[in-house]
């Protein structure tokens, strides 16, 4: 745990030292190298988002000749498809993938590989319907693969209804540590940069080496990041390919979000620990930062048998040592867990964002990260009862949008 | 001291005043027996581990290290005494209970206070609303 803590200050003091020079993170790519590019748009039930991200694809200044976006229409029982066909048939670099019942709703992995096959980029980007990028965004991404040790990229995602309510607020939070400190760190130290499955790419050669999506994950975004490490490529974090998200609103979307995340990260987990051991691919600090990312939402689960045990030996009188260590503990704890947004990476990130009102809510995100602990126990609880009696533990629990980043975006 | 560097001195600085608060608490006979000195240094210890190294003015950090460590002995003594208080009416279990809560409570207004700190030392030409 206490890696955790240090590995999360040397992240945030590398971001400061980062943003004091106005030192860029991203290689630097090259501007004038355009290849051609395959966007994916999995989109299933989507109708309130799906026209407002194909708009602005229509925006894109990306050369259109080469250009293709397939969006596939994931057995969708409203009108996604309708929305997605106006679009194709107006535009022609526009293509739509219509699954039917028996082929949709097997998960993103699913949908992004039914696209794939119909793809014809050398580079396959990949953003989710609620999504609404920069009209620049594709050159940004794109111009890093002209170093051809570069096998994926990734964007970094804001929140487009941040002022909405509490849990978009937090979200907001989150997600600035997540990628404003954590990921830029990350990239910045040589580490391991996640792919976040959206607002990236991945070069179409690697991904044909890689067989595609592994779609017996259900977090197949941080499977494909340690797939591509461990075929010797790495992944790059390009801050300034800025795209906006429409972030759940509600608690019970957050936490059937975080728990197809939690599974799914822990799914990765139980595949890749030993690959990245015994990878010849990663150096020493590669591999302890991946089995940091790789374990991070065993550490809540961990956090809340120690608090359980804790507090049973000083009810049981337990000596002097205990309650002073016990004293200490809980605001370490909140500091160790890496994804669940550590307060002072969140309050660096929002620093240097300039958001002054946003570090007000840093006390809140305890909650977040208490929701976590349930989140992630009840995700191992789960995987474990399926392994143990071979029941299929891949149900994708989609995340619903609701439409409302529209007003944000229309204001 | 130039703008695009990390204030490594401010560091040291602040690292030697988390020290001697440190010491004072842990020596004096009003603080040493409470639960007060281990959330103070803690609090000493990330404050100065997380905001010296920003750009602003040493004597600005300083003050505001010296305006938390006062506002968490007064949030810990009057915590202390709520506890004494329920201790007598509801025993031991209170006591335990309190133990127990009190990381929480402390996290409250450590974590407030951090990020008011980062608040006044933010750069008012960059700062931008919750919007």
């Amino acid at each position: 745990m206490i890696t955790y803590l240090v590995r999360h200050y040397i992240f945030t003091l590398t971001v400061l030292k980062d943003a004091q020079k106005h030192k860029k993170t991203a290689t630097g790519g090259n501007a004038t190298y355009q290849p051609t590019v395959s966007i994916l748009i999995p989109a299933r039930n989507e109708e309130k988002v799906i026209g407002r991200l194909l708009q602005r694809m229509t925006e894109l200044t990306y050369p259109k000749d080469k250009l293709q976006i397939i969006v596939v229409d994931d057995a969708s029982t409203d009108n996604t498809g309708i929305i997605a066909e106006q679009y194709s048939n107006t535009q022609n670099y526009i293509k739509i993938i219509q699954r039917s019942r028996k082929e949709g709703g097997r998960g993103k992995g699913s949908a992004l590989n039914a696209g794939f096959k119909q793809a014809t980029g050398e580079i396959i980007l990949c953003f989710d319907a609620d999504y609404y990028p920069q009209r620049d965004i594709v050159e940004k991404l794109s111009k890093e693969f002209v170093d051809p040790r570069v096998g994926v990229v990734q964007g970094r995602i804001t929140v487009l209804n941040e002022s909405q309510n509490t849990v978009t607020r937090l979200v907001t939070l989150e997600r600035i540590g997540g990628y404003r400190v954590d990921q830029q760190a990350r990239d910045s130290l040589g580490l391991i940069t996640q792919f976040g499955g959206t607002v990236g790419g991945i070069r179409r050669s690697l991904l044909e080496r890689l067989g595609g999506w592994d779609e017996s994950i259900l977090a197949e975004d941080t499977d494909l990041t340690f797939r591509a490490y461990l075929a010797g490529y790495k992944v790059c974090y390009v801050k300034e390919a800025e795209c906006y998200e429409e972030a759940v609103e509600s608690w019970q979307d957050y936490w059937k979000q975080r728990y197809r995340w939690a599974k799914g990260h822990m799914q990765c987990a139980f595949k890749h620990s030993k690959r990245v051991l015994k990878s010849n691919s990663l150096g020493f600090r590669e591999k302890l930062d991946g089995l940091l990312l790789l374990n991070v939402y065993f550490m809540p689960v961990l956090v809340l048998c120690s608090w359980i045990i804790g507090a049973l030996l000083l009810f049981l009188k337990s000596p002097q040592w205990l309650s002073m260590v016990w004293t200490i503990m809980p605001i370490f704890l909140y500091s160790f867990v890496g994804n669940f947004a550590p307060f002072f990476e969140v309050g660096i990130g929002a620093y240097l964002d300039g958001r002054t009102r946003a570090q007000w809510l840093l006390p809140l995100l305890i909650f977040t990260f208490l929701y976590n602990i349930p989140i992630c126990t009840k995700a191992l609880l789960d995987l474990a009862i399926s392994k143990i009696f071979g029941r299929n533990c891949n149900h994708w629990t989609k995340t619903p949008h609701s439409g409302n980043g529209n007003t944000y975006i229309n204001s | 001291m130039r703008e695009g560097e990390l204030r490594i001195s401010h560091l040291i600085v602040g690292f030697s005043a988390g020290a001697i608060v440190s010491y004072i608490l842990l020596s004096s006979p009003h603080t040493s027996s409470s639960l007060s000195p281990p959330m103070l240094i803690l609090f000493n210890f990330l404050f100065v581990a997380l905001t010296f190294p920003l750009n602003g003015k040493l004597t600005r950090k300083l003050c505001i290290l010296l305006i938390g460590n006062v506002i968490g002995l007064v949030w810990n003594y009057l915590f202390s005494l709520f506890a004494a208080a329920g201790a007598n009416f509801f025993g031991n279990f209170f006591d335990a209970l309190y133990i127990i809560l009190n990381p929480f409570l402390n996290l409250i207004w450590i974590v407030s206070f951090w990020s008011m700190g980062l608040t006044a030392l933010s750069d008012t030409k960059n700062r931008k609303g919750m919007g």
